[in-house]
């Protein structure tokens, strides 16, 4: 039997979180939309509470950050405070277009896309994402479903031809 | 202490799945483009990349390269590939991956 690799050791790790994450939200500079869709998680058709998931306002009490915007540089000095306040083992969401490079450029005042910055977990495109494509992104951080598009082709007749 | 918690322990169940049925109004959200391979033409696939606001469409060759996570939903390829390009329906879009989500499809059809 062969050593696990470290990305197999992260994911069962992530796996222990599977009824019980703490979520840090942290915008480098989103226009709030995907903030507002965010906020909506706690709402009764979406509740993520139920599946064991809670917002918490301190990184150093999160499990996961939930990160939107283009990563403006102006930002990057309080977004890698709070990555490095985030205890281990711990997770980064991509959330919405801006964060995933569809929007802007890298230029002088941003960086265009999340992953130049932090190590990503998971990508959540969307502009906003569905607070249902939210949940579905948490519950594929922790592993506690597989991800959907990988099999997807967006091809008509491919689809119809399986 | 929250009553749902104290139910839950009740049944042995404090958390609940995700749910299995979508609802119907989920229908109605914006989601990106699936296109009928068959239908683009090499024309139309450039006015395609023309018209995307996101850099979410691009040509290499005969391949249209559509990258999901640039995608902002807005429609505008849709109005301007009537009868070749319709909304795939898929909201449910997280991947670990940001390669998985760039999706190229064969202008023209045929394997790709």
């Amino acid at each position: 039997m062969s050593e696990p690799t470290a990305d197999q050791l992260r994911r069962r790790a992530l796996a222990l979180f599977g009824r019980s994450l703490h979520i840090r939200t942290v915008d480098t500079g989103s226009c709030a939309v995907c903030e507002s869709e965010i906020r909506l998680l706690s709402a009764p058709p979406y509740d993520l509470h139920r599946l064991g998931f809670f917002l918490t306002p301190a990184p150093r009490h999160a499990d996961l950050l939930l990160v939107t915007g283009p990563a403006v540089r102006a930002m990057d000095n309080a977004l890698l405070k709070a990555y490095e306040a985030t205890p281990d083992p711990k997770a980064v969401v991509a959330v919405g277009a801006c964060a995933l490079g569809g929007i802007y450029e890298e230029d002088g005042l941003v960086h265009g896309a999340l992953d130049r910055v932090l190590p990503i977990d998971v990508y959540i495109p969307g502009c906003p994402p569905s607070p249902l494509a939210l949940l579905q992104g948490l519950l594929v951080a922790v592993g506690r479903l597989e991800e959907r598009v990988a099999a997807l082709s967006f091809d008509l007749v491919a689809e119809a031809e399986r | 202490m929250a009553y749902w918690f104290l139910r839950g322990l009740g049944h042995g169940i404090v958390t609940t799945r995700y749910p299995k049925a979508i609802d119907v109004w989920t229908q109605t959200l914006p989601t990106p483009p699936a296109f009928h391979s068959d239908r683009l033409t090499l024309a139309l696939a450039d006015r395609l990349v023309a018209v995307c606001p996101s850099r979410a469409l691009a040509r290499e060759a005969d391949e249209l390269v559509v990258d999901l996570g640039a995608c902002t939903a807005c429609g505008r390829c849709i109005d301007e590939g009537r009868g070749a390009v319709e909304a795939s329906g898929v909201f449910e879009l997280a991947s670990t991956s940001r390669e998985r989500l760039v999706k190229r499809v064969r202008i023209g059809g045929g394997a790709g």
